[in-house]
């Protein structure tokens, strides 16, 4: 078995040592976003902030990064979230994860503080940090440009700097934007890390790699959504689905319709705008977008881009969609996070709360008050901090569209309750993706599920938020996912018989995924073609994984990352959603279109085998592997 | 292992700005000297030595083949899956993914786009998942 080589380096005295991964917590945690959270347990102490030069930004890889397996491009960066006060993980597909493998290193665990801007160069398994005064103030295109030509380079931009709350980390276009991982990598001083070399990423078994991974690409590429929908329209397909199931998050959430939704939905885009699709290193898939903005060929922009800077703002200007997306990754700003908060600030103007110069439906100023924000100028610069701490100040908690402190994306759970349940529970905050994503299945997707009902919903959401979260810690974009749901659904649609049949089933079997979990991971002995994922692992590190191995990973994975939120004080209260989502219902004559976490929280704290306060018992701690010592009483 | 330059070397810097990966450091009338850790082994600086400085890793002299007989990516269009896997390996950028043809088309795939800059290393071959690259002499026909 070949072991992942960390580096742990010192910002305020520059030196850097190897940091070893046993085989222990290799075969356990894998990499990415799992074993950042252990390692970011282990390394911390509770309670610290942040900004504290003591805090620990780790930036990893997971094993399959670099193996050219399919989308196994992404890395993973892991620290305290700044607006959580949580665990933070942030996800990015940019090529600095797989440079950063070729040069020698699966990940790094940054700590300290430089006393100048700075950049860590690493070469050949070698690192020096030097200080890089021409950078600061560069936005993430132009530091990039000045970086050296063939590196990986993951960046910061001037909101980065400038410690925005949402500040995000650039490696090309693509962003690692949840969380604040930019203000992180400021607050150290830390412009830029970029990381060149040539050492091959070694598998146990090539042969029989290379085989599976040309069957996976086959089947990723004949699915109606991996090889189809998520091609040609990208994420931004789902907003036409989104609208018509009323969860196209609209006038700050207050409603889940919008009239001009066709005007910046996906076939839109790419009927009008798009020059063409791209994708992530090692992607078959190629979901990114590519628009013109202002003549220059940029990255296009996600659905949650598209809703909240449309939709949700009263806009349906997809041209000021296509430039705001590009500012804000070039200032270096998280999209739903801004979004978002600018959203809640409309909310407050319109209400008489506050005056930050913005309304629903004004955009003609809206690039500028962006640039406000990333440099913190003005009264607009205060939204810098998030719509949790503006709510703080200014009132209007019930409508600052949060979860823990940070931004929901863009699906109204109220019209997906599942994914209400996932908002609230995910360790991260209000995140769809940690959140388990049901969405896909209640309102966005071509599974019609009945997205009212709160049964069965919470043994869904913890298996997928486990399957995810085992995704993501191997290195594989949740894309991959996508495949599991059957091409015959497509075929008939998301009207047809064929698809709530699927959707009920799934609903029907919540008596045996609730009572699965303490008998994983021996229950699925088997790797199958349905999750691809388990089998590419085995034959790329020689870890005898299996699907419930590989499920159960991500079980241990979630369960750290709750302790780890735990011990940094947040409890089973911190699991809510804004009052507008769970005591407002969306249509004033269906009752059940407000999101009972009521119901669903007890479930979901059984089936993940937790007590009745959310805190993981100490028989499941130890069924993981997980120790029990770091378990504390929420 | 890595490649090695002798004191036969005049410091010509050809091997240097040939070097697909960066690994020959060295100024102008100077011998250069290869970079063990990034060094790959692929013979291009061989190529280029006119004076047979080059030794590889066994100490023998290594091959300089002519410049018509270095091998060239030939891309499978039906096998590749346009996961810039070879695009972000070349070191010439001489590898891109082709545009579509009309809006639209999702039938792209890489395409060597500038073979006079191709300087044979294949590292894009060896960074393809799929093997649908392969070097051929000359390149496609």
């Amino acid at each position: 078995m070949i072991l992942p080589v960390y580096a742990k380096i010192n910002m305020t005295n520059g030196e850097w040592e190897r940091f070893p991964i046993s085989q222990e917590l290799f075969s356990k945690y894998l990499g990415g976003k799992s074993l950042g959270a252990r390692l970011l347990t282990d390394l911390t102490e509770p309670g610290i902030d942040c900004f504290a030069p003591e805090a620990v930004l780790i930036v990893n890889t997971g094993p399959m990064n670099g193996t050219g397996a399919p989308s196994s491009g992404r890395f993973n960066m892991t620290f305290k979230n700044v607006l959580t006060g949580g665990i933070a993980s942030s996800n990015c597909g940019g090529t600095f994860g797989m440079l950063l493998k070729k040069s020698g290193f699966d990940g790094l665990i940054i700590t300290g503080k430089a006393d100048e801007l700075s950049k860590i160069i690493i070469e050949d398994g070698d690192i020096h940090i030097e200080k890089c005064p021409e950078l600061a103030g560069l936005n993430t295109e132009e530091a990039q440009e000045k970086l050296p030509k063939r590196y990986g380079k993951l960046v910061i931009g001037p909101a980065g700097e400038n410690l925005v709350r949402y500040a995000l980390a650039a490696s090309g276009e693509r962003v690692a934007g949840r969380c604040g991982a930019g203000a992180v990598m400021g607050s150290k001083n830390l412009k830029a890390i970029i990381a060149f070399g040539t050492k091959k990423v070694e598998k146990y078994d090539p042969k029989g790699f290379a085989e599976h991974t040309k069957k996976w690409v086959d089947a990723l590429k004949k699915h109606p959504m991996t090889g189809n929908g998520l091609p040609r329209y990208g994420s931004a397909g789902l907003l036409s689905k989104a609208n018509a199931s009323s969860a196209l998050p609209t006038h700050n959430f207050s409603k889940g319709q919008y009239e001009h939704a066709h005007d910046i939905s996906g076939e839109t885009l790419a009927e009008t705008k798009l020059v063409r699709n791209s994708g992530c290193v090692s992607c078959p898939i190629r979901c990114e977008r590519r628009v013109k903005v202002g003549g220059k060929e940029v990255k296009g922009p996600e659905y949650e881009t598209l809703c909240l800077f449309g939709s949700n703002i009263d806009s349906n200007d997809l041209d000021l969609i296509n430039a705001i997306n590009y500012d804000a990754d070039v200032l270096g700003m998280d999209t739903i996070s801004l979004g978002g908060t600018i959203a809640f600030a409309m909310e407050l103007q319109e209400k008489g709360m506050a005056d930050f110069g913005l309304k629903f439906g004004c955009v003609e100023d809206l690039r500028t008050a962006i640039s406000d924000i990333a440099y913190r100028r003005g009264k607009v610069g205060e939204l810098a901090e998030g719509s949790k701490r503006l709510s703080e100040k200014y009132g209007g908690k019930e409508f600052a569209i949060h979860s823990k402190g940070l931004e929901l994306a863009a699906y109204e759970p109220r019209r997906s309750t599942g994914m209400g349940l996932g908002y609230a529970t995910s360790n991260r905050g209000g995140c769809h993706l940690n959140g388990g994503y049901l969405a896909l299945m209640e309102s966005v997707g071509v599974v019609s599920m009945n997205a009212q009902t709160p049964k069965g919903k919470p043994e869904l959401t913890v298996f997928f938020q486990n399957a995810m979260e085992a995704c993501s810690a191997a290195g594989f974009c949740l894309f991959t996912m996508q495949a599991i749901v059957p091409s015959l659904i497509f075929k008939y649609g998301s009207a047809s018989f064929v698809s709530r049949a699927f959707g009920q089933a799934l609903l029907m079997v919540r008596p045996v995924l609730g009572k699965v979990w303490h008998l994983m991971p021996w229950i699925l002995p088997v790797n199958m073609m349905l999750m691809p994922h388990s089998k590419s692992i085995k034959l790329a590190t020689g870890i005898p994984m299996t699907m419930g191995k590989f499920v159960t990973v991500g079980e241990r994975g979630y369960n750290t990352e709750r302790l780890y939120n735990l011990r940094e004080g947040l409890t089973c209260e911190d699991d809510s959603l804004p009052d507008r989502l769970t005591k407002v219902q969306q249509d004033p004559k269906r009752k059940d279109t407000v999101v009972d976490l009521k119901t669903m929280l007890p479930v979901y704290y059984k089936v993940r085998g937790w007590d009745s306060k959310g805190v993981p018992t100490a028989k499941r701690l130890e069924k993981l592997g997980i120790p029990v010592e770091q378990r504390k009483e929420g | 292992m890595a490649y090695r330059i002798t004191d036969l070397c005049i410091g010509c810097t050809l091997c240097a700005r040939n070097c697909p990966v960066g690994a020959v450091v060295g100024t102008v009338k100077q011998q250069h000297k290869i970079e063990e850790k990034r060094c790959v082994e692929c013979g291009v600086c061989a190529n280029f030595c006119a004076k047979g400085a080059i030794v590889k890793s066994d100490g023998s002299v290594a091959e300089k083949i002519p410049k018509d007989k270095w091998k060239k990516p030939v891309i499978d269009t039906n096998r590749c899956s346009a996961c810039s896997m070879c695009v972000v390996a070349c070191g010439f950028s001489c590898i891109k993914i082709s545009y579509p043809v009309k809006q639209g088309d999702l039938d792209v795939f890489a395409v060597l786009v500038k073979p006079e800059k191709c300087v044979g290393c294949c590292l894009c071959e060896e960074a393809c998942p799929l093997g649908a690259i392969t070097m051929k002499e000359g390149g496609a026909k």
